[in-house]
Parts: structure tokens; sequence; C-alpha cells
């Protein structure tokens, strides 16, 4: 649509590539046949349909599409619309593994859509079932100021070497890797499975995170692993999980529950001797793979212009609205004269990750305009250009305002992360989604969303923190008491570099007094602070918990 | 309606997909009738007394048994078992990598137990080359299954090259 | 008391069993063969046949073995005032009412045209 348009710089398919994808979409289109024929069972059919991302929910069937790493093209981004006009409801829903969810497709329509997504080099294999699930990263990288190695290569090379894995196809349990390559961790990496520390120096493996109902923070086995040895090791790390981790409970199945039980170091001692005894140049991909895999990651053709600050400046003045966007959804970029753009997808009042095709296409339409065709989707559920000019912030900015893309609340109080809850998803316990609205409206009301500045919220509607409430700021997990929706509070999690679990604090709260509670520990918090910069959390780690879970819990 | 896969009787077929006839038996870990036959040993028992014996055997492998156990005896055994008492425990599979990759084990390594066509790619890559398969068509399976995918992308116990294998050779 | 329902196979929708014990089933107990409608199943909870224990048992036991025409039934076991008992009320009430995002209860029986079908 504009003069900029340029393809995105991002891994493309080549002939094997497309013929994996196709084979396997002639695969599944088949076990659908056979299911519809009634040549297979319920029983057989369901581990078959989760291995392609389709689940059926309490309303219909969802189905889950994998975005590599949360790497997306303008083009890409334009088929998840028209999928979403064509054969869902017109929406989709970004999730917190930076995929996307269609919530009302049909059984016999997943081979089209499935189809379609194919021209795109896109599909939905191993967004469910228990195999290596799509490798998560670091929403800015390539451009983050603070990065010393590109993640993307490597999530690349773990995306082709795990895809139908023929060992690695039936886990004990899901399998989640996450890489980062930055001074600050954006991508969790303590909190998955196998957590990657992508240096230049080599990788850094952290194994045995996680959350769910036993949250741990992953052990550091390894440090300084070369990135040509990165396969075999990981192979060997999940051979090791693969023989031993337990399959008679599914909710000790997953890796933590085997580092823990046989401790960091004799996990560590398995996985080296597996490593030992492996024929590893079978394994690990050569170096020209690799550099053939970075080649598809350079700048994008960066626009030259002289960036016009007084203008600029300008603007902000004039327009408040705008000013608050900018010092709130702008990331710094490694070039002074560009900016990573965050566009929230949690307005006030509606459900969190969720965008109707017609966003879909605007933001398809942006990302060609302004920020050469690529976007990313944030484990926070937000939508984010990694590439924009300074001087195009203006036009990019009111171009999103046509279609409530906007809000400019990234990192602060109403940007939750929240999982679809018992709205949608038959595994939940309560509800998640009408909560965050009535927690965002309740601050928004406020005015108070700026005045308190970061604070993560994140919400899950059971026990399987899909809504990573052990690493909120403030975590809020439901649950069930005899037929009523309860929440209890965590206190002190975070996600990033300083990774912490937060800690449940009293009784749960039923669903109307939640927002009134945390109300009260914002306030407090505004009282304790020693000055507008610190943030929430660090006012919590100096004055302590308890401090904050009295106000939880006690009337104003 | 047709019939369910699971409902039809289990068939051994090879590789290849040619069914053949199963001419081992699995003997009972107190049956001392087969001394040097075609007998398949339970996992213990063949730990316990393959030293002791001549001749050459079978060996039912189930999935918490630690294969490398077996190093010293391999040569006393044609024919590895290996059982996958349900569908969704993939144990079997790197029992068979093990096998063929790590020890480097010759004989038949053979899946038993819930195996349907759905999982036959992946038997085939992880070096299994009989099949005991519940479908309707097990020659058909085993075929289809053998040339679904052009692409793999790993190195495994089978002929297949990798995608980066292949990428570079043309290059 | 119970409700009996399930997902149609081909779209997933949620369906309801509107039928008497009797219809759609047949001596043998087994459903006769004929569309989901003929059956007996309908999309709108709020035409959900309230069947007795044995009744219900029966029709489950018969709708799962109709595999290609639904999946995953289920009966719902509802108090004497009608509503899901209590462990699973909000489940169910999500589930008959379609999702309550951004929207009251209110709203959705009125876009329905009729009152909640259970009481939440």
């Amino acid at each position: 649509m504009s003069a900029t348009q340029s393809s995105a710089k991002m891994y493309k398919y080549d002939d094997f590539d497309h013929a994996f994808v196709r084979d396997r979409n002639i695969e599944f289109a088949d076990q659908v046949a056979r299911r519809l024929s009634g040549e297979i069972t319920e029983d057989q059919f369901k581990p078959l349909r989760l291995m392609n991302g389709l689940y059926l929910q309490l309303h219909a069937y969802m189905l889950r599409i994998a975005v590599p790493y949360g790497v997306l093209s303008s083009k890409q981004m334009r088929k998840f619309a028209h999928i979403a006009r064509t054969y869902d409801r017109d929406f989709g829903h970004f999730t917190t593994r930076q995929n996307l969810q269609f919530n009302w497709v049909k059984l016999a329509e997943t081979p089209k859509i499935l189809e379609e997504l194919a021209q795109v080099e896109m599909h939905a294999l191993q967004t469910s079932g228990n195999c290596i699930r799509n490798t998560t990263t670091d929403q800015f990288a390539g451009a983050a100021r603070d990065e010393h190695s590109d993640p993307r290569p490597w999530a690349e090379l773990i995306r082709q070497w795990s895809s139908n894995h023929p060992e690695f196809t039936f886990l004990p349990r899901k399998f989640k890797i996450a890489i980062t390559g930055a001074r600050k961790d954006r991508a969790a990496i303590r909190v998955h499975d196998i957590g990657l520390h992508a240096k230049p120096e080599g990788f850094d493996v952290y194994v045995g995170g996680g959350m769910g109902r036993t949250p741990s923070l992953g052990h550091c086995i390894r440090t300084g692993l070369a990135g040509e040895q990165l396969l075999s090791y990981l192979e060997a790390c999940l051979r090791v999980y693969n023989r031993y981790g337990r399959r008679d409970n599914i909710y000790k199945a997953r890796i933590k529950i085997l580092v823990a039980a046989l401790g960091p170091d004799e996990y560590k001692r398995q996985v080296e001797d597996e490593w030992a005894r492996m024929d590893r140049a079978k394994v690990d991909a050569p170096v020209a793979e690799i550099e053939r895999l970075k080649s598809y990651f350079p700048d994008p053709d960066f626009k030259v212009a002289s960036f016009d600050r007084v203008a600029f400046e300008r603007a902000q003045t004039a327009d408040a609205a705008f000013a608050r966007w900018i010092k709130n959804n702008t990331n710094p970029h490694k070039r002074d004269d560009h900016v990573s753009v965050t566009i929230s997808l949690k307005p006030v009042g509606l459900p969190p990750g969720d965008a109707s095709s017609a966003q879909m296409d605007v933001m398809a339409d942006v990302a060609d305009a302004f920020g050469y065709s690529e976007l990313r989707v944030s484990h926070e559920q937000n939508i984010i250009l990694p590439h924009v000019h300074k001087g195009d912030l203006y036009a990019l900015y009111t171009q999103l305002d046509t279609v409530n893309l906007s809000t400019a609340n990234v990192g602060k109080i109403t940007d939750m992360i929240v999982c679809p809850g018992l709205d949608y998803c038959s595994l939940a316990n309560a509800r998640s989604i009408p909560l965050a609205q009535d927690i965002s409206q309740r601050f928004e009301d406020a005015k108070l969303s700026d005045k308190i500045g970061d604070l993560q919220i994140k919400i899950s509607g059971c026990i399987n923190a899909c809504g990573h409430h052990h690493v909120g700021h403030i975590g809020i997990l439901g649950v069930d008491k005899q037929g009523i929706e309860f929440y209890q509070i965590l206190l002190g999690g975070r996600a990033d570099e300083k990774a912490a679990l937060g800690v449940i604090t009293g009784k749960g709260l039923p669903a109307e007094a939640v927002p009134a509670a945390i109300e009260r520990v914002v306030r407090l918090y505004l009282e304790l602070r020693t000055s507008d910069d610190e943030r929430f959390i660090d006012t919590l780690e100096r004055v302590g918990r308890e401090t904050f879970a009295g106000a939880l819990h006690e009337p104003a | 309606m047709s019939q369910p896969n699971s409902a039809h009787t289990p068939q051994l077929v090879t590789r290849d997909g040619d069914i053949i006839p199963d001419g081992w038996t699995l003997l009972a870990d107190d049956d001392t009738t087969g001394a040097d036959g075609p007998f398949i040993l339970g996992f213990e028992r063949a730990l316990r007394e393959l030293d002791s014996r001549n001749g050459h055997y079978g060996v039912r492998v189930l999935p918490a048994d630690d294969i490398r156990l077996l190093e010293p005896f391999l040569e006393k055994i044609t024919l590895i078992e290996v059982a996958f008492p349900g569908y969704r425990d993939g144990r079997g599979y790197s029992t068979a990598r093990i096998l063929r990759e790590d020890l480097g084990f010759t004989g038949i390594v053979r899946a038993v137990g819930d195996v349907l066509r759905d999982q036959l790619f992946y038997m085939l890559r992880c070096g299994f080359d009989e099949f005991l398969v519940k479908d309707k068509d097990p020659s058909q399976a085993i075929t289809s299954a053998a040339k679904r995918f052009q692409t793999v992308y790993q190195g495994a116990a089978d002929t297949n090259r990798p995608a980066w294998a292949l990428r570079h050779t043309q290059a | 008391m119970k409700l009996l329902t399930a997902n149609r196979l081909t779209d997933g929708l949620t369906l309801w069993y509107a039928g008497t014990p009797e219809s759609g089933t047949q001596e043998s107990g087994k459903p006769e063969s004929g569309t989901l409608e003929s059956g007996g199943w309908v999309e709108d909870a709020a035409l959900a046949s309230r069947l007795s224990d044995d009744d219900a048992e029966a029709l489950l036991i018969a709708w799962k073995l109709r595999e290609t025409d639904v999946v995953a039934p289920y009966l719902i076991p509802l108090t004497d005032t009608g509503t899901p008992v209590q462990r699973e009320q909000v489940r169910e009430f999500v589930r008959a009412n379609g999702p309550t995002i951004g929207q009251t209860a209110d709203a959705i029986a009125s876009a329905h045209n009729r009152a909640d079908i259970f009481e939440n």
C-alpha cells in the first residue's frame, strides 16, 4: 500500500520447508476425514488434532496458530484478518506464547484454514500436545539497544530441529523453550522448561523452570555452550527427560519435577553423559546452515531521513494523548533515530489480547507504511513494530487511533497478561477476562495508571498458569470454591533477569472484592515509595510482602 | 460407519510393507520349557540369564527399562521387542535410537503394543523395522508412512538426511 | 434431574438434548440413524429437556456411540431449582449462555430474547 513497503526481514521457507508443511497438512486432512467418517474414534483423534493445535473448548473448536518466536510479516497479519473474517467470528486472540488463537473454527474447515496458512508460510503444528512447542523470544529482538546477540536465528534453528522430531513427539508433557539475547530478559527464560541466554561467548542453559502447580526457576546447567553444539545439547536434555520424566501423574510430568527430583547436578551429569555418547555430527547443523539462518535476519534498509525533533516535540505538546503514548509505548532502539513501538491490545474494558480483523488489517497497513512490513507478538499479548523511524510516529499514532489501537498503557497496571479463563477454556476454574476488565476500569476511572508507573498484573483462571500469575508483580489465580469463583492474590513475582516467584497472601477473595483490594495495595505503594522512580516491585522488595499483604486483606 | 483402527487384529508388518508371521514366542518368566528356540525373554530375566546362556534370543523391553543394561549381551540377542503399552508413552522411541545409534545393535527392533498407523513415521525414523500394528491395511499404512514427509529436519536412526544436510550438499 | 449436552462433531458448537427420553432411541437403546435435529438436539440451552437420572444415563450411553455426530457428551446434574449443582455452576452458566466477556448476563439473555438459562 505504500512506497516504503518492502518484504520483512525474516526467515523465508525454501522448498524443503514448503514440502514439509504441505505433507503435514495432507496428513492432517486425512486424519480429519477419517474422524468425520468414523474410521477413527474421538479418543484416537484427540491426540492427533492436538498435535495440530486444534482443541475442543467450552463452546467450540479452538485453533492455535504458531507465530514462530513471535515474528510476523504484514502479509501474515493480513492472512489472520482474512481467516478471522472467513472462518471465525471476526476476531482472534494473541496468547502469552506469542501465538494466535481462533475461538470459533469448524473441524470440517480446518484443513482449508491450514491451506490458507501454508500460503503465507505458517501452520498450527506443535502448538499443543506433549511435544516441543513454539520457541519464544524477546519481542524486541534485532532492535533493542541492550541486545548483545540476536536470538532469532537460533530460535529458527530450534524450530526446524523440533519440527516433527521423531523421538520427542510423545514426551511426558509439553516442552517450552525460550531465548533471550539481551541484558534485560524480556523472554522470561527462567520460567521455561529450557531457557537460553545467547551471549557472544555462547549459551547459558537453564533447565527446569516453569509455572503451573509447582512453580520453579530454572537452574543453570551449562555456560558458554557453542552455538554449533546447541542442538545436540538440547537433544541430550530432551532424551534424559523423555526417558525419566514422570508419566504417572500429569501434574508431575514437566521437566522441572524431574530436575527437582534428581537435583540439578545429577540431571546435568546424565545430560552430559548422554551428550558425550551422542554422534553429535549427526545432530548438529553445520556452521554453513547457521550462517544461512543468520542471513535471513539483517537489519531492514533503515530509512534515512532527518528527524525533525522540534516538530516531534511540538506534536507532543499539542496532543497530550500522543505524548503519553510516546512515553509509555516506545522502547529504545539500537539506532537513535528509530524506536520500537508496542501496540497495546489492552484497551480499557475490552478483552486483553483480542484483535478484530479490521484492527489486524490496520496493523498490517501501518507495518507496511512505517515498520518495514514487520510485526512481533509479545508474551504480554501486545503487537510490536520493532523498527519505526521517529519522524513517522505521529502519523503511525494517528492511524492506530482510528481503530482503538492507541491505548497508552504498555507496562502499566492496565496492561495485564490474562489467560482466556472460563469464558472459553475447558480447563479453567474461574473467569479471568471479566476480572481484568473490572480492574482496568477501576484504575482508569481513578486516573492512577501513569502515576503508578510500571506494574505488572497477571491473571490465570486455573493452576496451569497460562496467565503467568506466578511472575506478576501482582498475580491473580482463579480457583473454584464450591461453585463460586474465588481469586488468590500473589505478590512479588517477576519474570525478568531478576526472576522471582510470587507468594500467595491470605485467603482468596470473591471477584467483586478484587479490584478494591488491589487498589488498596497500590495506594499503599504510592505512600511508601521513596520517589516516582521507585517501581512497585522495588518498593515491595524493600519493605517486604507482609506490609502489602495486610493492605490486601484489610478493608480500607 | 467403518471400523475404528484399533478394533483390527494386530498384524506383523516389516518396514518394507510385507506381512510376516511371528515366529517368536514370549516366555513367561517362570516358563523353563523353551531353552533355546525362538523365544523372547522378559527384560529382567534376560539380564539374569543371558550371561550363562548360549544361542540367540529375543528380549521384551518395557518403557521404563534401561536399554543400555543389555549392552554386554547384545550378540546373543536377535530381536528386541519394544513395548508401547499406550501410544502416548514415547519412551520406546528413545530406546530404539539408543539401541541403533549408541549401542550399534543390528538385529531386529520391533514395536509392539498400542501401535497405530499415525506413529509409524516416527518409529521408522527411530530405527524400528517390524511393527505389530492395528490397522485395516498394515502394508498400506507402513508404505504411506515411509513416504509421508519429503522433508525431515533431524538426523536420526534412518537413512533420511535432514534438510540442513541437503541444503548444503546442493549448494 | 439432569441435562444432556455435547458438541457437534463438524463445527464443535454446543448442543443440548431437547427430545423426550424415547425420541431418537430405539428399543435397543441405540439412537436411530438420522440427523441430530431429528434426534432431539438443539443449540439453545433454554430448550434442553430436564431428564430423570435414569433416562439421562441411558441417553448418554446411547449417544456416546454416535461418534460421527457428537463429541464429548456429558450430563449436567441439576439442583431441585433447576440450576447446575454448585461445583460446576459457573462453567455450565458460561457454556449455556456464551462468553460473558464485555457483556452482562442480562445482555446475553436479551440477545437471545429470553431470561438467563441458569441463574449465576
